[in-house]
């Protein structure tokens, strides 16, 4: 499992070490490693279609995040990131988790990633600058990353890590009521078998959104108005402070 | 087999996370440094939803839509607060808001710091007051009484006079 890794590195840094010094057989070496790093980690691959979609999400995922944190050019930085963001909508597509795969698509990818290109371009001039290439302490914050990579790679999967808990299909639904005038047998019986019909398939936006605004209503008025406070105080920090107060 | 699906998606947020956390210690531009805060957040939605899948409800899930909220609420903030430092400095260094932060000493001395006889300059004062040397202050004075007071007051503008 580590073998592939350490090659795609090792093929990493050959490869930007034969660009910087533009010699060929480094390069070569460089694509040769990172072929030999693909055909091990294809010897990995699971036999499902389903495991072999999410593996190379992921691999996708994880390609845009190294990319992104490779990148000297923000703007390439940036679109690493939105890799890596819509590699993510796809795990979460794949996890059944489809209105948070449509919702983190538009927001992350359709807002949030044009709107720091925008910021991007309005501040970056064409040069790179000093703080684009000089990092603060990259080896040490690379040494506290790994440590904590490693630690969670073997609290999740190492032996004496902790054990995922068996499937808990008992609390799809918290049992929320109707409220006193709306309840009759009928109508508690109606309620029910839909609830028990929505909750019976997990995964269905449908159900999400029942839960959403029954179990969950305070948090999402709660949510909801840290979004209005969040756009006032958005709009208050951008504004141009006026001339005669300075 | 689901087990292993589950863990190998633990396993990818956590990479998702640390990359993050990488590149929130190591970038300097400011911009980037929020991204590289959205990224570990992405990596937490990931987990969230891992344990949804696991689990068959919906909690998770949930929980994933607020971290989505308050992430969009953060870059929100996080925009203006960037757009609002560029128009004072122009510039997305973090390091060029250092004197928010405690100061530091520098580590080299900017102007060498040199005590020599020829570099020590005392400013000029102007005297005030009596000189004892040349009208010695009488052994009866008294500074209380209002007489002798009086008669220092005299005195003082004698010496006033004679210079």
């Amino acid at each position: 499992m580590i073998t592939p890794i350490v090659l795609g590195a090792l093929s990493y840094l050959l490869l930007q070490h034969g660009v910087l010094a533009k010699s060929k057989q480094m390069m070569a070496a460089g694509i040769v490693v990172l072929c030999g790093s693909v055909i091990f980690a294809i010897g990995f691959a699971p036999s499902t279609i389903e495991a072999l979609l999410l593996m190379s999400f992921c691999s996708l995922a994880t390609a845009g995040g190294v990319s992104f944190l490779v990148a000297r050019e923000p703007v390439y930085a940036a679109l690493g990131f939105a890799t890596a963001v819509l590699s993510t909508c796809g795990i979460m597509f794949m996890q059944s988790a489809l209105f948070l795969a449509a919702a983190t698509m538009i927001v992350y990818a359709g807002a949030t990633i044009i709107i720091f290109l925008f910021v991007l371009m309005f501040a970056q001039q064409t040069e790179l600058r000093t703080y684009d290439v000089q990092l603060t302490h990259p080896v040490i914050a690379a040494a506290i990353g790994a440590v904590l990579l490693i630690t969670i790679t073997m609290c999740v999967t190492g032996e004496k890590g902790f054990k995922l808990a068996s499937t808990d299909s008992t609390r799809p639904y918290s049992g929320a009521i109707l409220p006193e005038e709306l309840r009759s047998t009928k109508a508690d019986d109606f309620f029910k078998a839909q609830s028990l019909e929505l909750m019976s398939v997990p995964g269905t936006t449908a159900g999400l959104g029942r839960s959403l605004y029954t179990d969950y209503l305070i948090a999402v008025e709660l949510a909801g108005a840290v979004l209005l406070v969040a756009t006032i105080g958005a709009i208050a920090l951008a504004q141009r402070p006026s001339e005669n107060l300075t | 087999m689901n087990d292993t699906i589950t863990q190998n998606l633990l396993v990818f947020g956590g990479v998702l996370f640390c990359a993050g956390l990488v590149g929130f210690l190591s970038r300097r531009s400011l911009i980037l440094m929020f991204l590289s805060l959205e990224m570990m957040l992405s990596g937490v939605s990931v987990n969230l939803i891992t344990f949804a899948r696991h689990h068959q409800n919906y909690q998770g899930q949930i929980l994933a839509i607020m971290v989505l909220t308050i992430a969009a609420c953060e870059a929100a903030i996080a925009l203006a607060l960037v757009v609002s430092l560029y128009r004072r400095k122009a510039t997305l260094d973090v390091k060029a808001w250092d004197e928010l932060s405690e100061t530091m000493p520098p580590h080299v001395s900017e102007v060498p710091v040199q005590f020599g006889e020829a570099a020590m300059e005392f400013p000029i004062l102007t005297p005030a007051g009596l000189d004892p040397l040349v009208r010695p202050i009488p052994s009866d004075f008294e500074a209380n009484s209002s007489e002798k007071a009086d008669q220092v007051n005299t005195r003082k503008h004698e010496v006033a006079s004679h210079a």
